[in-house]
């Protein structure tokens, strides 16, 4: 397994870890008041800095492993397989802005808004990483 | 995914090249030894540049690394 798909398996335990915490503790009965939408403010901070630590200690323990392979450019078949996940999340982007805007014009505001576009930055960022995951285990 | 139309013989000149390992001719190519596998493997269907250097490595023409499935 080469060091960036090893960085990749962190980066979506990471996702899972820290995002899986901020949606399922998040206090859905006060998402559309502004007290909603300032929790998810709040706790967007524990989130991320959950989705940080993996990701910090699983690149430097990697790194420190394998220090040639960290010091590699992307080659040809890294590049496109980057490549192939960031085209793939490009799709559940536009379906949540999409969401975002039909929330909006039906009176979902506050913290459903805010939670509406990290759902989207979330599932474009598990779907950016798993398609590379996919690409990287099935071969391009 | 589709099997590549082609085939090629890397594993075999390695062997013939004193054993050199996927990472070896990876450095001299300039890719990973994961990709090395993939071309081996069919998984990867490698650019031309890519193609030409590991065959530069071997010191063969292009069509000794790779072929055509059907020929």
């Amino acid at each position: 397994m080469s060091f960036r798909e090893k960085i990749h398996w962190v980066a979506l335990t990471g996702l899972v870890i820290g995002f899986g915490w901020y949606f399922l503790s998040y206090p859905w009965a006060i998402a559309n008041t502004r007290a909603g939408m300032m929790a998810s403010v709040w706790m967007l901070i524990p989130a991320t800095i959950l989705f940080l630590i993996p990701m910090i200690l699983g690149t430097v323990w990697f790194a420190i492993r394998t220090p040639k392979e960290a010091h590699l450019k992307e080659d040809e078949r890294e590049k496109l397989i980057h490549l192939k996940g960031t085209h793939a999340a490009y799709y559940p982007l536009v379906l949540g802005t999409w969401a975002n805007v039909f929330a909006l014009i039906n009176g979902l505001r506050y913290g459903w808004s805010v939670n509406i576009l990290m759902a989207t930055l979330v599932v474009a960022e598990l779907i950016r990483v798993g398609a590379q995951l996919y690409y990287y285990r099935r071969g391009y | 995914m589709a099997p590549l139309p082609f085939n090629n013989q890397i594993k075999t000149l390695r062997f013939l090249k004193g054993e050199m390992t996927q990472a070896d001719l990876g450095d001299r190519v300039g890719v990973t030894r994961q990709t090395i596998a993939a071309i081996e493997q069919g998984k990867y269907s490698p650019s031309l540049e890519v193609a030409f250097r590991i065959a530069r490595v071997f010191g063969k023409p292009l069509e000794d690394v790779f072929h055509w499935a059907d020929e």
